[in-house]
């Protein structure tokens, strides 16, 4: 070669450049082996990680039916927004495109997210449910632009008859923090969505269903390639409510716009067949997300519609509370069938005049529970002393929750002189004693511990009431407990209801021709009447009474009982005896298969229809 | 000697260790046809492995030494094209590297390598000194950087970068004087703050998530760290080809390209990383082997020339992969998709079996 004389030097430059290839091939092979065969387990975790997604699929709730299969609560497809907060740098800039695109509120979206912090991060989170077809349309067609977001189509409850029993059957909503906290949602994740109210929360856990598993394998961008693997999700066992949705929707028709509450149930097994409270709302809103907007108007709506009155507020009984003393006169020995006592429309009693309804000259006991007299009770709540009159308010279950299956029941007030001096401090005047005779004064009672009371008088039992219809739970075999009290005194009572009604009582516009209705009306003052008489008659309208009637019917194997109040109604006998008398006509009609009666004479405003021959 | 004849003498050992990284290659991309997404990418790849063998044997049939005498010429060119693809060019991922005739598409600085290559041999190969003359250095210093400036403009930094290591080698191999090399290497330490400055904010993140992966692992870093995802989860065997899930499935970027190493370690392992890793071993053993036996000095600097730029793609290309540098988009020589850049490492080739084949001084 022409280059001997420096040669060495430059093979000994291409010996540096050998040994440099061999290390860095050495080097890289040695780098190759320590990411491809050393740490091969962790990086194959990542790599499941990164490309499989398990995608919960939730379950339908079970359906919830009345007394009859029809269905009241189920449920409907519908497409929900969900964001994938590991595809995105910017969530916020996610947020403002959502709220600048489609309107959404971004300060709630924040909130959605702030609620789902817990979540690990390539698990989805849904941001908005039950989206319009034009708005899931405007998310897909970003597909490319925000891979973050996706839709998924999810089940949502679906309630048929929209604010009917709404008070029964609650409504759904995404769990709260607390709950996921608390020991019975043990199995529920942040993006579930429980029972929060009526039985939908009481029987959650039989409602809810197991959330199925897609397992599926996604690419860089999040798109899905194939479905690897698919757990069905089991839908919710369905639940039958004891509710007859003909009377339920009767009862709200009848109750209309005036604030109230109806309770109809059968007293041989405590099934409630119909439970209104009005006003009502409409629980579908809820299965939706509420927004914050709406919630605060139904929070603050003056007519509390959320507010279940016939198990979580409590009334005066007013005279309703008579047939309690008149049971309570009788097993004590105070009275009897033929005592009599003269009412000459007013009494003066520790110095104070007590009014009656009007003058009913010499009353025994049937014809005070007929004429709902109340001077005979007047006599015989002083005689009784208060209490005895709260031991057997007890007995008949006033003063303690009815044990309803919903929740938030109240327990009503029965007052004792033990009670007063406890918890005001004062020693019990013996004036109170005869305004509780005829339920006013400090007594208070719900609907549903009314309508209890008085198919204790009907039947002489004391089934435990429940909105599900059973096998479940399993009440039917055990024995219905029964109360002490004497037939024959029982009996008694229930002969004075029945004229109350049928013999030109003051519950006569109860009357249902063939089923001997029994029953009674109660007028509840809203305030005492000393108060009453100070002010305006602008203001008398204002506090005016609140209007009762409970009943049962027949008179012989009673299978219904009606309690109705309506709120600032007036008379008892004017307002809600008319009512209960429709209930009691339509049950009468529905179990004896005799046609309903046209619609323009049952809306006879009289509501003597039925009851005027 | 005929020229047939003397065929016989070429070194065969490095033509098949060549044709086995050109077949994985194409393995690589026949095996995204296999997934999803059913490309016939290796359909054009294989009329692309054509044109570049042709061109490999054009270029062994050319005496070097005439190469070399109109390199000069071939520089020219070069630098024209550089300057028309700045004027002209097509812009593709973010730099204007790209001449477009019709649906064929080159970029210049690509096959740019071999007349550089060529060009920096006629400079040097002259001189037979221990060490080259200052005036020397610096002037092939400065006609070498001309078209690295030139390909800096055009907006691509990896290829740019990548003429460095074969100037540096070429030069390193004619003779830089112990106390030049060291003023050399205390002005590109002073430079090279400067040079941080001068780089942009993506390229900083780049260099910065080298040492810290987890940086950034939805943005920069992500590619290194799904490439290492891709690579660990073959194992020793690999997944077999055609389902290396991770680099179909696209969350390995430029699969078929820059990542095709991820892609086929993914596939086929371990071993079949060591089987490329052995055939790249075998490549630049025998183009030293070449590089020693070569006629003239200028046969040799072309040698090595064409070794630095095998080289230091190999260690930027499965560097990156690897996470051990940073992420410049760079091809693997031979081995890559691409048809710029398979012709360059073609050509790089057909010279070196040219020095080969005319190893004896007579022929």
């Amino acid at each position: 070669m022409e280059f001997n004389q420096d040669n060495r030097i430059l093979f000994a430059r291409l010996r540096f450049l050998q040994i440099v290839i061999l290390l860095v091939l050495a080097a890289f092979t040695l780098r190759v082996w320590q990411i491809t065969v050393a740490r091969y387990s962790y990086y194959t975790e990542l790599a499941e990680r990164n490309q499989l997604r398990n995608i919960t699929v939730l379950a339908p709730r079970g359906f919830i039916t009345d007394r009859e299969g029809r269905i009241l609560a189920d449920n409907v497809n519908s497409f929900s927004l969900v964001l994938y907060r590991d595809k995105t740098d910017c969530i916020e800039c996610t947020l403002d495109k959502l709220s600048r695109g489609l309107g959404f509120d971004k300060n709630e979206l924040l909130s959605v997210l702030e609620k789902n912090r817990i979540v690990p991060s390539f698990n989805p989170v849904t941001l908005v449910e039950k989206l319009t077809l034009p708005q899931v349309s405007w998310v897909l067609a970003r597909y490319r632009e925000c891979p973050e977001l996706d839709i998924t189509e999810a089940p949502k409850r679906h309630y048929r008859h929209s604010s009917l029993a709404s008070h029964i059957i609650g409504y759904v909503g995404r769990i709260s923090p607390e709950e996921l906290a608390s020991p019975s949602y043990q199995d529920a994740k942040p993006s579930h969505t429980v029972g929060k109210s009526g039985v939908e929360k009481v029987y959650n856990s039989q409602l809810m269903g197991q959330d199925g598993v897609r397992t599926v394998l996604v690419d860089s961008i999040g798109r899905i390639r194939e479905e690897l693997k698919f757990q069905q999700p089991l839908k919710g066992s369905d639940i039958t409510l004891s509710i007859d949705i003909d009377l339920q929707e009767l009862a709200e028709q009848e109750l209309g716009d005036r604030a109230g509450a109806l309770v109809a149930l059968d007293p041989e097994n405590g099934e409630i067949l119909a439970l209104a409270s009005m006003p009502g709302f409409d629980p579908n809103s809820f299965s939706s997300g509420i927004s914050q907007k709406q919630w605060g108007a139904l929070i603050n709506d003056p007519g509390k519609p959320l507010l279940n009155r016939a198990t979580g507020s409590v009334f005066a009984p007013g005279s309703i509370f008579k047939v309690i003393l008149a049971v309570a006169g009788l097993e004590t020995g105070l009275i009897n069938e033929k005592t009599s006592v003269f009412c000459g429309g007013s009494i003066t009693l520790y110095g104070r005049p007590f009014r009656c309804t009007s003058s009913h000259g010499e009353v025994r006991l049937k014809e005070a529970l007929q004429h709902s007299c109340n001077i005979y009770f007047y006599l015989l709540g002083q005689k009784m002393g208060i209490d005895r009159i709260a031991e057997f308010s007890t007995r008949f279950g006033l003063g303690v929750p009815a044990g309803l299956d919903l929740p938030n029941e109240v327990s009503g007030l029965v007052p004792t002189s033990e009670w007063k001096r406890r918890v005001l401090g004062e020693p019990w005047y013996a004036g109170e004693t005869i305004s509780v005779s005829i339920g006013q004064g400090r007594i208070n009672a719900t609907p549903l511990q009314i309508a209890r009371a008085i198919g204790i008088i009907a039947t002489g039992k004391v089934p435990p009431v429940h909105v599900l219809k059973p096998p479940y739970p399993a009440g039917g075999e055990a024995p219905i407990p029964e109360v002490s009290f004497s037939t024959e005194h029982l009996e008694a009572v229930r002969e004075g209801m029945w004229s109350a009604v049928n013999d030109w009582g003051t519950g006569w516009r109860a009357k249902v021709d063939g089923f001997d209705v029994c029953g009674k009306t109660g007028t509840a003052q809203l305030i005492s009447q000393e108060v009453r008489e100070k002010l305006s008659d602008e203001a008398k309208e204002k506090f005016t009474h609140n209007a009762w009637f409970a009943g049962f019917a027949p008179l012989e194997k009673p299978e219904i009982v009606v309690a109705v109040i309506v709120q600032s109604g007036g008379g008892g006998g004017a307002s809600a005896a008319p009512v209960a008398g429709r209930i009691f006509d339509a049950y009468y009609r529905k179990t004896r298969g005799i046609e309903p009666v046209p619609a323009a004479e049952s809306a006879d405003e009289s509501g003597a229809g039925n009851g005027e021959l | 000697m005929s020229f047939r004849k003397s065929l016989y003498q070429l070194d065969f050992l490095l033509i098949a260790a060549s044709l086995l990284l050109l077949l994985a290659g194409l393995l690589a991309a026949y095996s995204l046809s296999l997934g999803e997404t059913a490309s016939t990418l290796y359909l054009k790849q294989l009329s692309r492995v054509g044109i570049a063998c042709l061109l490999c044997l054009i270029l062994i049939y050319i005496n070097f030494e005439i190469l070399t005498h109109y390199s000069s010429v071939f520089y020219i060119i070069l630098l024209l094209l550089l300057l028309g693809v700045l004027f002209f060019g097509t812009e593709i991922h973010g730099s204007r590297s790209w001449l477009a005739f019709g649906s064929l598409r080159l970029q210049p600085s690509e096959p740019g390598k071999i007349i550089f290559i060529l060009f920096l041999a006629s400079l040097l190969g002259r001189f037979k000194k221990e060490y080259l003359p200052f005036s020397k250095l610096l002037q092939c210093t400065v006609l070498g950087l001309l078209p690295v400036i030139l390909i800096l403009l055009q907006g691509d930094l990896g290829t740019a970068v990548m003429y460095l290591p074969i100037l540096g080698g070429m030069l390193w191999m004619s003779g830089i004087q112990p106390k030049v090399l060291i003023i050399i290497l205390l002005c590109l330490l002073l430079v090279a703050p400067v040079g941080w400055l001068v780089l942009k904010d993506y390229q900083k993140l780049r260099i910065k998530t080298v040492f810290n992966p987890n940086l950034d692992p939805q943005g920069i870093g992500y590619q290194t760290r799904q490439s290492l995802i891709a690579m660990g989860s073959g194992g020793f065997f690999g997944k077999g080809i055609g389902k290396g899930l991770h680099a179909q499935l696209g969350y390995v970027p430029e699969s078929h390209t820059d990542f095709v190493f991820t892609l086929l370690v993914e596939e086929t392992g371990f071993i079949g990383a060591f089987f490329i890793l052995i055939l790249y071993l075998i490549i630049l053993w025998r183009m030293l082997e070449i590089s020693r036996n070569a006629r003239n000095r200028g046969g040799l600097l072309i040698t090595t020339g064409v070794i630095c730029f095998f080289l230091s793609h190999l260690v930027i290309n499965i560097g990156m992969a690897t996470g051990l540098l940073p992420a410049i988009g760079i091809p693997l020589p031979l081995l890559s998709y691409g048809g710029s850049s398979l012709l360059a490492s073609s050509a790089a080739l057909g010279l070196v079996l040219n020095i080969n084949l005319r190893r004896f001084a007579n022929t």
